[in-house]
């Protein structure tokens, strides 16, 4: 069979769209929707990517010529409770208060911030948040802290569930 | 009265948080329920079930984010809800697993969910008249129920919730300010739901047997593991 006549089978084509590379994308598209739960779960290890024991203490970052100082309390940090954050400063001014979001790294969660207000001790803010509990059973969750005007530091640890 | 004009920038938020998370994490999360249903379905009315479903889920996200906005409290409420939670999505996961058995011919009962659904047995009666579509009505009993299934997204919303009702300056206000909230968040969330429901509810494929058996093998073992976590949430 030649290459014209082979590709001017209209009766080929067809049964190559409706069977072929549209049932592959269908297959694909059903197995990867009713599978995700599934591969979302399986794939948590993200333990490498965890940058703050937040369970033992606080953890400190560098932010431009300054450190951001991160706690959680009380502890064990525990997923569905209210929870207390603190950021201390170091070297750092701020003009506006700062802000914490609340996330998963690589799931969309919704917004989830913290708003955070001067302590009395200084260059001490506190805020209340929640962070919620995932029923894909994955524990990682990570913490944007905002400081308006200077920058922003990310925290990824693990909580208890 | 109800603080409308400081909660409608966050409903406006919630809207657009729901819309994008559904894309982002509903289909993941959810997509496989949305598609369960789609792929048994046998009727010629294929919109209705959906919407139904749909309308479902956001009434229950409506009164849960009034009740948050009305105590102001969203720990509270979610350490009594854990409990029902667990159940739903156990139940849930019977579900999907069992239509995915019929589908995949393992269980002899039919399409339980389909306008043709001819089921024998207490068990298959049972499924059937809890969710039989041959008046598509059923569909928001289910969505109402299935709305309380446990989700990331759904409790962050609710926290936003219960913060709209700490701000306001009435029970009363609280409570239309959540349920503004999470009317916003749920309505947001179903254009993506839609869309996978719609993308799985292909007429030539349930014709092809080896496609949709494949599709009740998945739903099989998606089935399972929703039972199983619901047991362990």
């Amino acid at each position: 069979m030649n290459l014209n006549s082979y590709f001017s089978n209209r009766t080929f084509l067809f049964s190559f769209t409706s069977m072929g590379v549209f049932p592959t994308i269908f297959v694909l598209f059903l197995f990867f929707t009713l599978m995700c739960p599934i591969i979302h779960a399986a794939g948590s290890d993200e333990t490498g990517a965890i940058n703050c024991n937040i369970q033992e203490s606080a953890c400190t970052q560098s932010l431009g010529d300054g450190t951001v100082t991160l706690d959680i309390f009380p502890k064990p940090v525990k997923a569905m409770a209210d929870l207390t954050f603190e950021l201390i400063l170091s070297g750092l001014t701020l003009t506006t208060a700062p802000y914490i979001d609340l996330g998963m790294p690589g799931m969309k969660m919704g917004p989830n911030h913290v708003l955070m207000k001067p302590s009395d001790q200084k260059h001490t803010y506190t805020g209340t948040g929640i962070i919620v509990r995932c029923p894909s059973g994955r524990t990682i969750w990570k913490a944007d802290v905002t400081l308006p005007g200077v920058g922003s530091v990310e925290y990824v640890f693990d909580v208890i569930y | 009265m109800f603080s409308m004009s400081s909660t409608s920038p966050l409903s406006i938020v919630f809207l657009t948080a729901g819309f994008t998370v559904g894309f982002g994490h509903c289909i993941g999360m959810c997509g496989p329920i949305a598609v369960s249903l789609s792929l048994n379905m046998k009727g010629n009315n294929r919109i209705l079930p959906h919407l139904l479903y749909n309308v479902g889920r956001v009434i229950t996200y409506t009164i849960l984010g009034a009740l948050m906005g009305l105590t102001g409290s969203f720990t509270g409420l979610t350490a009594h809800m854990a409990g029902l939670q667990k159940g739903i999505m156990i139940f849930a996961g019977m579900i999907i697993l069992v239509m995915g058995a019929a589908m995949a011919g393992w269980l002899k009962i039919g399409p339980i969910f389909g306008d043709y659904a001819s089921p024998s047995g207490l068990f298959s009666r049972g499924f059937y008249r809890l969710s039989r579509a041959g008046s598509a009505t059923t569909y928001l009993p289910l969505g109402l129920l299935l709305g309380l299934l446990p989700c990331g997204p759904v409790y962050t919303a609710l926290i936003a919730a219960a913060r709209s009702g700490m701000e306001a300056p009435s029970p009363l206000a609280g409570a239309v300010n959540g349920a503004s909230v999470m009317a916003c968040f749920g309505i947001g969330t179903i254009p993506a739901l839609f869309l996978v429901a719609k993308l799985a509810d292909l007429g030539w494929l349930k014709a092809r047997q080896t496609f949709y058996r494949f599709g009740g093998f998945l739903m099989v073992l998606v089935g399972a593991y929703f039972v199983y976590k619901g047991i362990r949430y």
